[in-house]
């Protein structure tokens, strides 16, 4: 459910309701930028559409790091470190030979890199992109440590390739653990009153201390879910690929910001949805799936990707305003300078 | 207001459908072009059977390697009746394993693999055999354990390659007690690993009376490779030093470097490297790179398309039983003795 912290007068009309409602939404350019990614995949490359397991591993493997970042994001805080958390993870369930033990320590793992990047932000007061940059850096050398610099193999090889089988048609379990992510998050911000706070906290955080709010806190959940996803995903890439990678995650961060901003979240906070990052990531992994079909090269990915992106934050209607504000101020200066008299 | 949306939101949709489309139709221009991608379908020259091929590889036109390894792919490809379907990684093992996961899906009549790591690829090649698919190794071969699974491979022996500049550097130093810095490639690759180890261990059994004293990645990059080197000459004392290895001729290139902006003649240095590349030969001919090896992407690029046309024909089946089914590349040492020989001319 997308929520802003609007005030306004209430309406009551079916009409004046279902106005209300749309305009409250913050999906529509996902929507819209969905549709345009599917009508042009469905003429150029169908196959996307019936290999229902690739590019649903697509989506889930850019989707659910992102979804964990998303609960950040609509606080107005950012966490660079998905991508080094993922490593580590990664890299801990394939060092632990109890493959449940491992996946039990990789998951703490991931809380308690939360935990240190909502300490930095919340009580000490670094700015959060300078907290998690730190701690991107940090946790890539600790990758490359306890991983001694190589990739390191899970010792049930055979278990790691079982994991990445279809379960039921093309579900795999990577689809299915980002299916009940977003259903566990998307109800945690929109039905729980601790995650549907968040938007407060995003939206106008000394309104949010000033309504009793228990900020920090907040703030501490957020990193928390963030952390906890990002190593989720850590451990099931490490189970699917059979091996960790301690240089993993290297084109995980920039998709899952890619994803976030496509599904109409807004950086500063206070606006977004769960449900805008599944669209974007969907849109993103479709795109990227049916570009690698056709053979598209990375470069020219990356101009499709930055297309996107810069369509989805130029059609913002916070920026879009901005925009026709600017243009409407020039215009007048213009007619002023312009009048007989105006001048000195 | 809700008009300028309306016009922005039609605008960007035909905007991101006219991207799409010129972006498809990029992809089936032929290989001259830099879109990387390739479709030699109208070039075939076989006139028979025309196949379909994925080349997932971790690097394409955005490395001096790639440029250079992709002409001479796409030139077979096309010479064979193959259409080639290519794609980069970025050295990213997730990214590359989901590659393999569409060009599964695409049912092509064969995969041409470069691993981007080693480690990670089963499950890949699981997926090809269950599909029915042959799958060829490039450049840089899979596990021991993992051979089995492919039909063949082509490239360099990437453990060989760092011995023989081991050798080179045991030569020059004829048993004198000597210290040297070690720039390796990017932590985790597995080429990196192999030349690495393949180095170290030569240096351990034929001439243990060289030390390395201190070694970190370059990340086959010259700027970062400089950085390193810069680094470690402080960290074990300049005057400890007297020789350099790095892993390729980009990198060592940046070590010689770090040696000059000392004020150190590199030639005062036991120095070696690996690739002969137009960076790294021009350095063997004036002295301050002491030996190389030699490394052809072009036999590399052919090759890999010789290979999975092999293996899609039936010339080698499954495993690595069948003559032929590893192509090692020549990979002569370079000195200052035959470095302008037109055989060993560089190509990247």
């Amino acid at each position: 459910m997308s929520q802003t912290m609007q005030i306004g007068e209430r309406e009551t009309s079916l009409l004046g309701r279902l106005r209300l409602t749309i305009a409250r939404r913050t999906e529509g350019r996902g929507i819209v930028l969905l549709v345009a990614v599917l009508a042009v995949v469905a003429f150029t490359e169908p196959l996307v559409f019936t290999s229902y397991q690739v590019s649903l591993g697509r989506i889930a493997l850019i989707g659910l790091v992102a979804l964990g970042l998303t609960a950040v994001i609509l606080m107005g805080e950012l966490d660079l470190s998905v991508a080094s958390t993922l490593a580590v993870s990664g890299v801990v369930v394939a060092l632990i030979p109890d493959i449940r033990l491992g996946i039990l320590a990789a998951l703490v793992v991931g809380i308690l890199i939360g935990v240190v990047n909502a300490f930095f932000v919340a009580i000490v007061g670094i700015n959060s992109f300078i907290a998690t940059l730190g701690m991107l850096f940090a946790l890539r050398g600790l990758a490359f440590v306890l991983s001694d610099e190589a990739p390191v193999k899970i010792t049930d090889v055979d278990a790691g390739i079982a994991f990445g089988q279809p379960l039921i048609g093309p579900i795999t379990p990577r689809v299915l653990i980002f299916i009940l992510a977003f259903i566990a998050i998307q109800v945690f911000v929109s039905r729980v009153k601790a995650g549907r706070e968040f938007f407060a906290v995003g939206g106008n955080r000394q309104a949010a201390y000033d309504a009793g709010i228990p900020v920090k806190r907040r703030i501490f959940t957020g990193f928390m879910i963030s952390g906890f996803v990002a190593a989720l995903a850590g451990v099931i890439n490490t189970l699917e690929r059979t091996a960790a990678d301690p240089t993993a995650g290297s084109t995980v961060l920039l998709a899952s910001f890619a994803a976030a901003i496509i599904g109409g979240n807004y950086l500063k906070g206070g606006r977004g949805s769960i449900v805008g990052t599944l669209i974007g990531a969907t849109a993103l992994g479709v795109l990227q799936v049916a570009l690698t079909l056709s053979g598209v090269q990375v470069p020219v990915q990356q101009i499709f990707i930055g297309a996107i992106l810069l369509l989805a934050v130029t059609t913002d209607p916070a920026n879009l305003r901005a925009v026709l504000g600017s243009v409407r101020s020039l215009r007048l200066g213009r007619s002023k300078a312009q009048t007989p008299g105006s001048g000195s | 207001m809700r008009k300028s949306r309306i016009g922005l939101a039609t605008a960007g949709l035909l905007a991101v459908a006219g991207l799409a489309l010129a972006g498809c139709a990029t992809a089936d221009e032929p290989a001259a072009t830099d879109s990387g991608s390739t479709d030699s379908s109208d070039s075939a020259t076989t006139g028979g059977e025309t196949y379909e091929v994925y080349a997932l590889l971790p690097q394409g036109n955005d490395q001096p390697y790639g440029t250079t390894y992709l002409p001479p792919m796409e030139a077979k490809a096309a010479e064979l009746g193959i259409n080639l379907t290519i794609t980069n990684s970025e050295y990213d093992g997730d990214k590359q394993a989901s590659e393999c996961e569409v060009a599964v899906a695409a049912q092509p009549d064969g995969i041409i693999l470069w691993p981007a790591l080693a480690d990670t690829i089963r499950p890949c090649l699981e997926a090809a055999n269950a599909a029915g698919i042959p799958v060829w190794i490039t450049n840089a071969d899979v596990n021991p354990e993992d051979a089995p699974l492919t039909y063949g491979y082509s490239g360099t022996d990437s453990y060989g390659q760092g011995a023989a500049s081991a050798e080179m550097m045991c030569e020059l130093v004829d048993g004198a007690e000597v210290g040297i810095i070690q720039i390796n490639g990017l932590t985790g690759n597995s080429v990196a690993t192999l030349r690495g180890n393949g180095f170290k261990e030569t240096i351990a059994a034929n001439c243990p009376n060289v030390t390395i004293l201190a070694e970190q990645p370059g990340n086959w990059n010259k700027d970062e490779s400089q950085i390193a080197a810069s680094e470690m000459l402080t960290a074990v004392g300049v005057e400890n030093v007297q020789g350099m290895y790095a892993a390729d001729d980009s990198m060592i290139a940046g070590g010689i470097d770090a040696l000059k902006a000392r004020d150190l003649d590199p030639a005062d240095f036991f120095i070696t490297s690996i690739g002969n590349t137009f960076l790294g030969n021009p350095l063997v001919i004036s002295g301050e790179l002491d030996g190389t090896v030699f490394q052809s992407s072009s036999w590399d690029g052919e090759n890999a398309v010789v290979g999975i046309y092999r293996a899609m024909t039936g010339d080698t089946s499954l495993g690595r039983d069948d003559d032929g089914s590893v192509l090692y590349m020549p990979n002569p040492k370079v000195t200052i003795d035959n470095a302008t020989d037109p055989a060993v001319a560089p190509e990247w």
